[in-house]
Parts: C-alpha cells; structure tokens; sequence
C-alpha cells in the first residue's frame, strides 16, 4: 500500500516535469526574438542571409519545434543539457558555477524568513493589541513598502561607502573563494535585504492565523483545564496554524529562491537570479529550459515535503 | 456555613464601539455541594458569559463592573490570570457546547486528558499518567480506552468527543463543573445518555455542576435547582420542581409553553411574541414587560424586586405583588393525553383539506454513496423509497449522519444520487425520483423540463446564516431567484413582490434594505421561507429549518410553516430531529437510521405504534 502510493507520487512528479518542458520549450520558440544575438551579439546585424542560415542550422534552429523538442529531450535524457548560446559552455558548466551562490543567499534567506516570521508572528499574537504588537504591525507595513532596489542602495551607502564595515559587491573577496568568513561578510547586506522583503508578510500571516487559532474553543477548553498560556501557545496553537504556514511557504520557495534577481544585480552577486533573467531575455533556450525546470521540481518537491510534514502533524490530512 | 460557590450581585459588561453591553446585571446565587443547577433562558440571556465571568474566561473586552464571586468563603473577584490558572481544572472546569471544536483536532485524545491531569500533578510518573488517563475515559463511559487514547478526535463520534472534553475537564477533580449547552450539538439518544453520566458522576464525586441550557426538557431531567435567567438577570429561582411544575414569572411560563409537547391538540404552537431586549441599554423597568401580556404599568417603570414564593422558590415579577391583579388562568396541563390527539386528527381532517391522492414526489431505491477514498466509502442514503402525496407535510425524521440531509440534496438535484441499489431479490434496482412523473435523475429529462423544475421546487437549508449572502439585501435576496428564471414579478415590481413577501412571512417592511448579518436568526429563517415561497412552489423541501433556533422562535417558525403550508397548499417535506415538532406538523413519518428508511407511517401510528427498534427508542429517548 504504501509503496504504490509512493509509486503513484513519482509517476505524478514525472509527468508534471515532462508537461512543464513541454510548455516551457514551446513558449520560449513563440516569443519573439532572436536567439542567434545571444551567441553571436551585435555580429548577427551584419550577417549575411546564407551566413544567418548557416548559424542557425549550426544551432539546430531551423528544424520545426517538435522536432526541435524530440532531439533535445532525448539528449537531456542521456544528461546532455546543450551549451549555453551566451557562455558557450555546457549548461550544467553556468549554472554550476552560480547555483552555490544562490543556494546560499536563497537557502539561508528562506530559513532566515521561516524562523523570524514564526517568532515576530508569535511575538505578535502573544502580546495582540498591545504596544509591542502594534509597533511591530505598523514597521512591518512600512517596511514591506520600501522597494528593494532602493533598500539595496541605502544599506550600500550607509554600511559599505560610509561605514565600511561590508563589502558592497560579489560573492567572496577575489583570491579567498574558499573561506566561509569571507563569503558571510560577503552576504550580510543582501541577505538582509532579502529577508525584509519576504519577511512581514509572513510574520503577518503568522500571528493572524494564530489569533484565529486563539479564538477557538479548544484554547478556551485548555484554558479551563488550567493549562499555562505558554504551553496553550506552543503545544496547540503553533502547530495548529503550522499546515497552513508550510503550504504557503512550500508555494514561495522559488520566489524566495529566485526572487533575488534585484538583490544580485545591485551587489553584483552572482546567482541564478540573473542568470535566469538574461536567458529569458536574450533567448538562451537551452539555459532557459534547464532553470525553468531547476525551479519547477523545486516547487514540487517542496510542495511533496510540505504535504509529508503535514500529514505528520494533522491526522486528517492522512488519506487512508 | 458559605456555600461552595456565592455569588453577589454580580454585574459583566462588554465594551463594545456602541457603548457597554449589559451582559449580566446584578445576579446572585449560591451553589453548595453536589447540587445540579441549571441555568436556563434564551440564547443572549447571559448564560454562558456568567460562567464564564467566574472562571475569568472572557475576552479581554469583557469587565466585571460590580459584585463578587466567594468560593468557599474566598472572595477571588479581583484574581489575575495567575491565581486563576491554579483554580482551574482543580476547582471549577468547564465543558462546551460543541465537542467538535473543543479538542485540539491534530493531538490524540489521550494527550489532551494526559494535558490536564499534568497541570496539577506535574511530577507524574509515565506509567501512573496512563493509568490516570485510562481511569478517567473509563468513568466517562470510553470503551477501550486504551486504544482509543492513542486515536485523534475526527475519529471519534459527537457523543465519545464529548466524553473525552468531559474525561479532561474532570482531570483535575473540580468541585464545580460548568456545563455550556453540554448536549445541544448531539443526537436525542446520545443526549439522554450524557444527561445521566452526568448525574451518576455529579454524585460520584460530589461534584456540583452548573447546567446552561435554553432546553427545559434537559433541565427536568437532572438538575436539583433551576435559575431563569432573561436579559442578564435571575428572573426566577426553584428547585426544579417548583420553577417547572408552578412557574411564576411570565417568561418562564412563556418558555414552558412553547415547547411543542404543551401545544399538543392545538392548531399552533405557543410562542413568545417579540425578541429578547437589546443589552446595549437595557429597558427600564421589568426587561420582559413588553412581551409580557400581562404587564402592568409598573412593570415599564420599576424593576420588580424578588418575590419570596416559598423559601426555595423566589421570581421577579410585579404580578407577584400582593396588590397585582390575578391573572386568568394558569399554565395549562401539558396535554400528553392520548384522547387529545385523537381530537386534533379529526378537527385536522375535518378543515378543508388540500390533498389529493396524485402522488407529487416519488422516490424509488434511492442511493448515495460518497467515497472518501478508493477504498472506503460511506452509504449515506441506502435503497431508500418513499412517496409523498401532492399536499402532503411528509417528516423525515432521524439522527445526524443518518442521511436526511443527503436524501433531500439527490431530491433536489443538488447531488446526484451514486450507488447502487439492490431490489427485493437482490437485483440490481434503478434509482429513480420521479417528480411530477419525471424522473430528476435522468439528465435527459431534467434538462427538457429544467425551468419547471427549478421554479416549482425549492429548499430551506438549516443555517440561514451561511445559505443567505451576506452581501446581498433582504430585498434582493428574496426576489433574486425570480431575476434569475426571467419571472415577471405578479405584484409589478421586484422591490414590491419582495414587500409583499415579506409581510407574508410576518417581516416587518424595514428590512427591506438590511444585510443578513443585521437579522437575528429567526428573522433570517423567515427570509429564507420568502425567499422559497415566492416561487410559488409546488414542492417544498426543507432541511432542520428550525434546528439552530431558541425554542420560542423555533415555535414561531413551526406554525409559520403550517400556516403557510394551509394556505399554499405547497406538498412539503420536512426534515427535522426533533419528533415533537413531526407530531405537531407532519401528516406522516419516516423515520431514517443509518442511510436506511426503517419505517413510515403515519404520525398518529408512528407515534402511539412504532414499530422499529430505532423508533422505539427515539421515541424513548424523547419521553424520557
């Protein structure tokens, strides 16, 4: 039983992948664009019909799309992914060099947001209606509308320019790629800036979803039996509103993850984000392809994990 | 000697944008050991925020203004939260109205008791906790609690989840136990059986119980002394014997009469006219004046003081007064007389009747299924058939999850019906609802016949709160399905049909313009009932209309129903738990258990003849 539901789970994944390339493929070809600038830049408004021809067939692009599509799914099968049109090197090459970096700045940044959500919404919902929630609502609100680039520019300005006290730019001090010290220094800025734009509406779900859960008649039952507000809190309350919590915090992973394409530009910090915005951008199918799937499994593999927890948590999840 | 529990004059208030609302003013009693006492009146009497206010469980808006609240001599009025958390559960535990909601859905049953008994024993070893644990499900009347302490309240039924909130709010050994409309949210058997268990352990443990309940019939049946309460005060005070045998005020008598077993043999049923008084700025005078018809001029003026009647038995009521005019006639027998029922079947035959013998609705071996998973299904309706008469009130009566409700949705093609029915032989038996000779079910069918069918059949839900759109007003709500089906409106306008409608139903024109949530429930129902009617239906389908209502106002929308019904001539079909109000309204009975039609008869058999096991014991359950 549990294995055919396992089985059934990695059939769904398969195929929800296989559609998402499909899709993916077809609607970068019917974009408009030239996809032969990406490789060979401004030369390409020079080119000549024949040598246009030639380039394009070099590059497989005369061939219909379905055709098109057949030939790269099989080489993908085989772990052949294609060169990148810009780099000139295998995708896997790109996007190797930088998933580290984004998966650093993304991966803390999210667990960053998950923890200060839960506490600043626990905070909240704890003291509701007094001073401390108020004055945490009211920044939130104003923080939650400063734009990011011009939060990214402020920061480089007072702690980098001013201060000194961080780097304003990169991923690592040229010459210390390896130490860890180097590279936290590095991510001090845009990770802050990372989670302030993620965190207040996740603190804010937190504590109101929490306040429902206060209001239900299982706390007021708790209550007469004598239990302490704190275990009322932290043994119903929190796990009570966690299902909902994950849900939407399994559905932004990629935005948290890859939602960092302002930070990177700003501190010139080599990740994904803008990677994925120049392959859209200039047409780089093959990089294109690969990223658009990296953050679609993401989605759905945060979403089975999300699921499992949950079910873990709430019996009335479990389907048996 | 002090009483367990005093309480003096007490006086809540909420805060409010609007101002305070008077919740509780000036009550006072006493509570002494072991005693059952119950707290009775209509929904926004105060009830539940007076216990609540002693075991300082309120909102934060809520105040205590004035008074005090002893227990065993101790004044603990001005407690904080932390002296109050080491007296709950220990002294006083409360248990609430609907089980479901008061466990933690996503903790074992058995960890939430475990919770409790840990509050006052925190250094309990593992194994004497089990044992504690087990103790208390078994005294609540648990079968293998062993088991079941491991399993999650969404497997357990309404009556055992509320045995589990009782096992845990009596973890603690409380001297007093509140009870808030403990058996309102569970089936009539299930009632009975959590009424007794809460006597046997009242007097195992020498518990004290405080019972809040708008049910008198629940009252009788286990409490020692009865407290009345009416717009936040005590209005009378008894044993129960006292306050229900010899009522004395006014409003406790109305309360008596309008359940329906005193109405029996008459053509409507007793209400109480008008609502309950707005708390916001409580009337002068006597609150109850003016639905009392026999107020006097002082009762608008003064509040009337507590009249001793016996040295148990106090109400305040003016007509009380040495110099109060004698009021005609006390409260009548409750007529459970089987000659009078006699009577009101012919008197019933002998009014100009609407029935014909055409058959209107004709349900044969009707099934639903609903598969939770591939694997397990639930039979909510099983091979049911039944035919109601063109004219015909036909009660579906049985308890939750028996499939009333499910029945009533295939009839009105709110659900397809998805099962498979066997015949007589065990054949395989087509599931048809042949409505006017039309089969509903058929998709064929329904759509060449689709306008007729939508207009001249319709449907009342249960919680008028939730099927009305809160966004939309009376007006529009009432006219909306005469928009939808392109009907010119018979009285010109919509805004007029709907006035019309209204005064019919018994709504007062100024609603018109008003949002759902401004109504009270009762008034909601009643847009709900003009809603249906102004379709002139032919059919009328309605599911626990009246279920989540006040008795009084419960009454209200019984005789409307039947009056409506006498000059509509509409066939109905009424669905419903309660078989007083079958015995009032119905011409005949089936009687549903477990997805399955186990009899139908009609009332006058049903009633002095079951058949059935199950109707035996419903009707059992209801006579006590």
């Amino acid at each position: 039983m549990r294995g055919l539901k396992a089985g059934r789970k990695v059939v769904s994944f398969i195929l929800s992948v296989w559609i998402l390339s499909v899709v993916v493929f077809y609607m970068a070809r019917l974009a408009p664009g030239d996809p032969l600038v990406s490789y060979y830049g401004d030369r390409v408004e020079k080119m000549s019909r024949t040598e246009r021809e030639r380039a394009e067939d070099k590059l497989g692009l005369n061939d219909p799309v379905t055709v098109q599509y057949f030939r790269w799914i099989g080489r993908a099968l085989q772990g052949d992914f294609g060169i990148s049109y810009k780099y000139k090197m295998d995708v896997t090459e790109v996007i190797g060099k930088r998933v580290g970096n984004t998966l650093i700045l993304g991966g803390i940044g999210l667990l960053l947001t998950f923890g200060l959500s839960l506490l600043l919404g626990v905070l909240c919902a704890w003291h509701e209606d007094r001073l401390i929630d108020r004055l945490i609502c009211k920044a939130g609100t104003v923080t939650s509308c400063i734009p990011e680039f011009w939060l990214s520019l402020v920061l480089i300005l007072v702690f980098a320019v001013h201060l000194r006290l961080f780097p304003s730019s990169g991923a690592y001090t040229i010459g210390r790629e390896g130490e860890m010290g180097d590279r936290i220094w590095h991510l001090i800025l845009p990770m802050t800036v990372v989670v302030t734009g993620h965190l207040w509406y996740y603190a804010y779900m937190v504590r109101n979803k929490l306040l429902e859960e206060v209001r239900t008649d299982y706390v007021l039952l708790a209550r007469a039996k004598g239990l302490r507000k704190r275990s009322i809190m932290f043994r119903h309350c929190i796990w009570n509103m966690m299902p909902s919590y994950l849900g939407i915090m399994a559905v932004s992973v990629p935005h948290v993850l890859g939602g960092t394409y302002i930070v990177e530009t700003v501190f010139s910090y080599p990740g994904l984000g803008t990677l994925s915005y120049e392959s859209a951008r200039y047409k780089d199918y093959n990089l294109l392809m690969v990223l658009c799937l990296m953050s679609g499994i993401m989605v759905i593999l945060c979403n089975m994990a999300a699921q499992a927890v949950n079910e873990r948590i709430d019996p009335r999840m479990r389907a048996d | 000697m002090p009483g367990l529990l005093e309480v003096n004059n007490l006086s809540v208030s909420f805060d409010t944008p609007k101002g305070a609302v008077q919740a509780v003013r000036n009550v006072s009693f006493t509570l002494s050991a072991g005693e059952i006492v119950a707290v009775v009146g209509e929904s926004g009497c105060g009830k539940s925020v007076l216990c609540k206010s002693i075991m300082k469980l309120l909102p934060s808006s809520a105040r205590i203004r004035s008074g005090s609240i002893r227990v065993k001599g101790v004044d603990i009025t001005g407690y904080g939260e932390r002296e109050m958390q080491r007296l709950r559960g220990k002294l006083f535990s409360m248990i609430l109205q609907d089980p479901a909601a008061a466990l933690n859905p996503i903790m074992p049953v058995g960890k939430q008791i475990a919770e409790a008994v840990k509050v006052h024993q925190p250094k309990i070893s593992k194994l004497e906790l089990k044992r504690r644990v087990v103790e208390l499900m078994t005294m609540t009347g648990i079968d293998r609690p062993e088991e079941r302490m491991e399993m999650y309240p969404c497997h357990f039924s309404g009556g055992m989840k509320q045995r589990s909130v009782m096992a845990a709010a009596l973890a603690g050994n409380p001297k007093i136990l509140f009870a808030d409309e403990p058996t309102t949210a569970l089936d009539v058997t299930i009632q009975a059986q959590i009424l007794k268990l809460f006597k046997d352990i009242s007097k195992k443990l020498g518990m004290s119980v405080v019972l809040v309940t708008h049910d008198l019939g629940t009252a009788s049946q286990i409490a020692d002394r009865v407290l009345v309460m009416y717009a936040g005060k005590i209005v009378e005070t008894g044993t129960a014997k006292e306050v229900l045998g010899d009522p004395r005020h006014p409003y406790t008598r109305g309360l008596l009469r309008s359940l329906p077993a005193f109405s029996k043999g008459k053509k409507t049923l007793y209400t109480i006219p008008g609502m309950p008084p707005s708390l916001l700025h409580p009337p002068a005078g006597d609150a109850f004046a003016c639905r009392n018809e026999y107020a006097l001029r002082i009762d608008y003026e003064e509040e009337p003081p507590m009249f001793r009647i016996t040295d148990t038995h106090y109400a305040a009521a003016w007509l009380l007064d040495k110099r109060a005019p004698k009021i005609p006639g006390s409260l009548p027998e409750p007529a459970i007389h089987t000659e009078d029922l006699h009577v009101s079947v012919e008197t019933e035959d002998n009014a100009p009747s609407t029935r014909h013998d055409e058959i209107l609705l004709d349900v044969q071996h009707l099934s639903h299924t609903f598969s939770v998973t591939k694997k397990l299904s639930v039979k909510a309706v099983d091979n049911v058939s039944f035919q109601i008469r063109r004219g015909e009130i036909f009660g579906l009566v049985g308890e939750s999850g028996s499939g009333k409700s499910t029945a009533a949705r295939c009839i009105m093609n709110i659900c397809r019906p998805a099962g498979i029915s066997k015949g007589v032989k065990g054949e395989p038996a087509k599931t048809r609802i042949l409505y006017k000779g039309i089969d509903v079910c058929d998709r064929g069918q329904f759509r060449a016949n689709k306008r007729m069918l939508e207009t001249t059949r319709q449907i009342i839900f249960q919680d008028s709160g939730s099927s009305l759109n809160p966004r939309m007003k009376v007006c529009d709500i009432i006219t909306e399905p005469m928009k939808i089906q392109n009907i010119i409106p018979p009285r010109g306008t919509l805004r007029a049909e709907a006035r019309f409608q209204m005064h019919y139903v018994g709504l007062d024109e100024g609603y018109l313009d008003k949002y759902p949530t401004e109504l009270s429930g009762g008034q909601r129902q009643r847009v709900a009932i003009a809603r249906a009617l102004a379709m002139e239906p032919e059919l009328l389908v309605a599911d626990e209309p009246a279920a989540s209502l006040d008795v009084s106002i419960q009454a209200q929308i019984v005789n409307l129903f039947r009056h409506l019904q006498r000059e509509h001539g509409f066939t109905f079909l009424f669905i419903t738990h309660d078989l007083a109000m079958v015995e009032f309204l119905c011409d005949r009975v089936g009687v549903m258990y477990k997805g399955k039609l186990v009899e139908t008869a009609s009332v006058k058999e049903l009633f002095s003849d079951p058949k059935h096991e199950y109707t035996k014991k419903l009707l059992g359950a209801v006579r006590g």
